[in-house]
């Protein structure tokens, strides 16, 4: 081999050599696996591995299509009954930001014994991003294909099959391959809530037992299956697709509005939610014990006896986790942005970059949790480190096809001066990036919501996440209900404040987004 | 996070519903126990732990009774009050605290057998700086949920330690933050955690916290008043053969492990690990107390002890929470 045909491998080969050094070095602490231990492992269990990976994967799957199914399903009934959308938005978004933590002891008691939590939660990780990207692509499409289906005689539904199902193709596989990894860490969590296999049981046996070794041989092969469902999407697609999958992770905001009106769409979705909360339980007939109707949570909260104990360990609560939240958040995000940008400065980087993004942002969270906070302590850096990992690389994706989206007239205008790349950075390609920057920090809200809570739940002991799982085992359910409620505000609230201020920055850089 | 008990509106309601929901599930027929099948639920994943359940679901101690039994394996998001509540779980394994917290916010639970007489928590550290004995604790850091607090505070009260001389870390639950320095000692179960140091070669030290006066029963097997009185011979079943798998497992851990790793082989079970475990929990399982009157049993004096050390965990109980009735039976007491 030349020189040059080594050069792609030359970077991970490196990463590998360090991490087997430092995991011979650190041997006694009990926190890092060399690539060789992983290896042996693998080969020494290869059966148990293999049927654990079975068992997750299917549920992964199974969850994968009802979920995608579901949210092709919806988009398809908000673009043919417009007036729903805002609805089936709202709605959508909300079952979205509910915590996993809370929802699979419910799931449990829905379902029984079985695989129906695993599929749930794994259909709960994926609608939300399909439906977004796909409520985008079902409208990019040229108005004079609708007039000439309408010309023809023909209504809504023709139109929606024959025109923009079609164009919106390239938004469904964009949806898709973020569905992958998410699928698989939902039918993971699933498993937390009472299985007798998978690679989520086998994950917890790993930590108790404390065997190193099985722990990140669990987390390396997740890693592996994600990242190559990943590819095989991508791949599938660019063989269907004439034009590269598009990368919008949400729709922009919504244009102008009147503020009344938008109050009005609150007031009407809370109410929406607040009627299926309570149907929901009542036609389930769940045991008010640990089944909490809205109700319940109002006496707790503001007329019990001990109502004011109760929000007090909330708030308290909530400021552990909003401490960790927001600088792993902005951390994400920067990081994110200013990686897609030095990218497209240094193009040659992406080979060693890019599938390393992949493998981060596809390593399950739950087995990452523990050992990055062993890695970076339990103070403040271990927890912001893995709410980074999880904004950073959709942003990353986002970013670097906005960048690419950069007008060519402009560019060539700029360069035709002998602007540097510096500057054509800073005047063209930066402001062409920020609707797609915005739609994946929209998007980022929930998923860094989902991260913290995972870690406090896992690793720290702190802040929502610890206080869902131990309000949980003291069946104290009023508590429970309400950090999940609490916690949901917080994604709704924090993807809302984030669309504010998208609509401020996009109308004087992009203003043709909120048209 | 510890309620005022009483009977608020709440808690009233959530018993009705609880009850409503129990009688309409009590309205199946269920002459001759004609093989029904009832869930029972584990409060973990399946372990050694739970191995006399397997015997008695290997040696058909059930099959014999009439009784097909699913057993029904737990997880860290898997609480076991829930489907015990709704009927989902005919009987389920918890401790008397969490069933005190359980029955403060409103479950008709009552406890009818007693796994571990002795607490399982202990105090684990390494040899080289080792606590054996709770004053040693003072001036260490401790790792641990933030959840257990009332559990450090009451093993202080009850031994006269000073509990501000000790800091506490929440940790995940995990012997790595010991091993590692993080931390000078763990709140954890002497059946788990040490046992997983031990396998891997680290040399540690458990001081048993029940050896200190923790006194709370613990893996105790829960029902509901309804279930108690409208399901009374499934329940008499399903607690004789698990007293006979227990006092069989009792007989020959070895094999008890043996058939877990046999029974459960996706659970990724190592079998050093699991036989240790076996063996460390048979002194917490039987006693003189169970020697004299049987797997499970407990008396006046033990349940009194136990309402003492809830109380120092602010829960508060009374003696009706333990029901005898089916042991007596079993044992034909």
């Amino acid at each position: 081999m030349t020189a040059t045909a080594l050069r792609p491998w030359l970077g991970p080969i490196l990463i590998l050599l360090a991490w087997e050094s430092l995991a011979h070095l650190f041997a006694s602490a009990f926190v890092l696996a060399a690539p060789s231990a992983i290896i042996n492992y693998l080969f020494d269990n290869t059966a148990l591995m293999t049927r654990a990976l079975g068992v997750t994967l299917t549920n992964a799957a199974a969850g994968f299509v009802i979920g995608n199914a579901a949210a092709i399903l919806l988009a398809g009934l908000a673009i043919t009954l417009p007036r729903s959308e805002n609805m089936i938005r709202a709605l959508a978004l909300v079952i979205f930001c509910l915590p996993l933590v809370a929802t699979g002891p419910i799931l449990r008691i829905l379902f029984g014994p079985g695989t129906g939590p695993q599929i749930t939660l794994a259909a709960l990780a994926v609608y939300y991003t399909t439906l977004i990207p796909l409520l985008v692509g079902l409208r990019a499409v040229p108005s004079d294909w609708l007039d000439l289906v309408r010309s023809y005689g023909r209504g809504r539904m023709t139109a929606l099959i024959r025109v923009r199902a079609m164009a919106a193709l390239p938004y469904l596989v964009a949806g898709l391959q973020i569905a992958a990894p998410a699928a698989f860490l939902g039918a993971m969590v699933g498993e937390f809530t009472g299985a007798e296999r998978g690679m989520g049981v086998l994950t917890i046996r790993a930590m108790r037992d404390m065997n190193i070794e099985m722990t990140w041989a669990l987390a390396t092969l997740a890693t592996v299956v994600a990242v190559l469902a990943y590819l095989a999407i991508g791949l599938a697609a660019r063989a269907v697709l004439t034009e590269e999958p598009p990368v919008i992770l949400a729709a922009p905001a919504t244009g102008k509005r009147a503020p009344h009106k938008n109050l009005a769409m609150v007031a009407l979705s809370t109410a929406a939610i607040l009627a299926l909360w309570w149907g929901g339980l009542e036609a389930l007939n769940l045991s008010s014990f640990f089944a909490k109707r809205p109700g319940d949570l109002i006496d707790a909260l503001f007329l019990a006896p001990d109502a004011a104990d109760t929000r007090a360990a909330l708030s308290s609560a909530l400021r552990e986790t909003l401490v960790f939240l927001f600088p792993g958040y902005l951390a994400g995000l920067l990081t994110g942005a200013s990686l897609a940008m030095a990218l497209v400065m240094a193009p040659s980087l992406a080979n060693t970059t890019m599938p390393l993004a992949i493998a981060l942002r596809s390593v399950p969270i739950i087995t990452t949790a523990p050992l990055v906070v062993l890695l970076l302590g339990r103070g403040a850096t271990g927890t912001i480190a893995l709410i980074a990992i999880m904004v950073f690389f959709p942003t990353l994706i986002a970013c670097l096809h906005g960048l690419r989206q950069a007008p060519g007239r402009a560019t060539e205008v700029m360069r035709s001066y002998a602007a540097s790349p510096a500057a054509v950075l800073r005047y063209v390609r930066i402001p062409a990036m920020l609707p797609a920057f915005f739609a994946a920090a929209r998007i980022n809200v929930p998923a860094s919501v989902l991260a913290v809570t995972v870690v406090e739940w896992l690793a720290t002991g702190n802040g929502l996440g610890s206080l869902m799982a131990l309000s949980a085992s003291l069946s104290d359910y009023d508590m429970l209900w309400s950090a999940v409620v609490l916690t949901t505000l917080l994604s709704v609230i924090g993807y809302g404040l984030v669309g504010l201020i998208e609509r401020r920055v996009l109308s004087t850089y992009a203003p043709e987004q909120l048209a | 996070m510890n309620r005022p008990t009483g009977l608020s509106r709440r808690t009233l309601l959530a018993t009705g519903a609880g009850a409503l929901g129990a009688a309409s599930l009590g309205l199946s027929p269920r002459g001759a126990l004609a093989q029904n099948t009832v869930n029972f639920q584990l409060s973990w994943l399946h372990s050694t732990q739970f191995a006399g359940s397997y015997i008695a679901q290997d040696r058909g101690f059930w099959a014999e009774r009439g009784l097909t039994v699913a057993l029904q394996p737990g997880g860290p998001n898997a609480p076991v009050e829930p489907p015990v509540v709704s009927g989902t779980a005919l009987m389920g394994i918890s401790a008397a605290d969490y069933t005190a917290a359980a029955v403060s916010e409103g479950a008709p639970f009552k406890i009818i057998g007693v796994a571990m007489q002795n607490n399982p928590f202990a105090i684990a550290s390494l040899s080289a700086n080792p606590v054996n004995q709770p004053s040693d604790m003072e001036g260490m850091r401790i790792g641990m949920a933030l959840a257990n607090t009332p559990v450090l505070q009451a093993l202080c009260t009850i031994n006269d330690v000073d509990f501000d001389a000790i800091e506490i870390i929440p940790t995940q639950y995990s012997p790595q933050p010991l091993v590692a320095g993080e931390v000078d000692c763990l709140l954890c179960w002497a059946t788990d955690l040490p046992v997983a140091m031990t396998v891997q070669g680290v040399e540690n030290t458990t001081m048993l916290m029940a050896d200190h006066g923790y006194a709370v029963h613990s893996q105790t097997y829960i029902v509901t008043e309804d279930s108690l009185a409208n399901r009374r011979d499934e329940i008499v079943a399903l607690m004789a053969g698990e007293v006979a798998g227990w006092n069989a497992y009792r007989e020959d851990t070895e094999a008890a492990t043996d058939l877990t790793l046999a029974m459960f082989p996706d659970a990724g079970l190592d079998r050093e690990t699991q036989l240790l475990q076996a063996e460390r929990q048979v002194p917490l399982m039987f006693s003189d107390l169970t020697d004299a009157n049987g797997f499970g049993w407990w008396t006046d004096d033990t349940v009194a002890a136990n309402i003492e050390t809830l109380g120092l965990l602010e829960r508060e109980v009374t003696p009706d929470l333990w029901d005898r009735s089916i042991l007596e039976e079993v044992h034909g007491a």
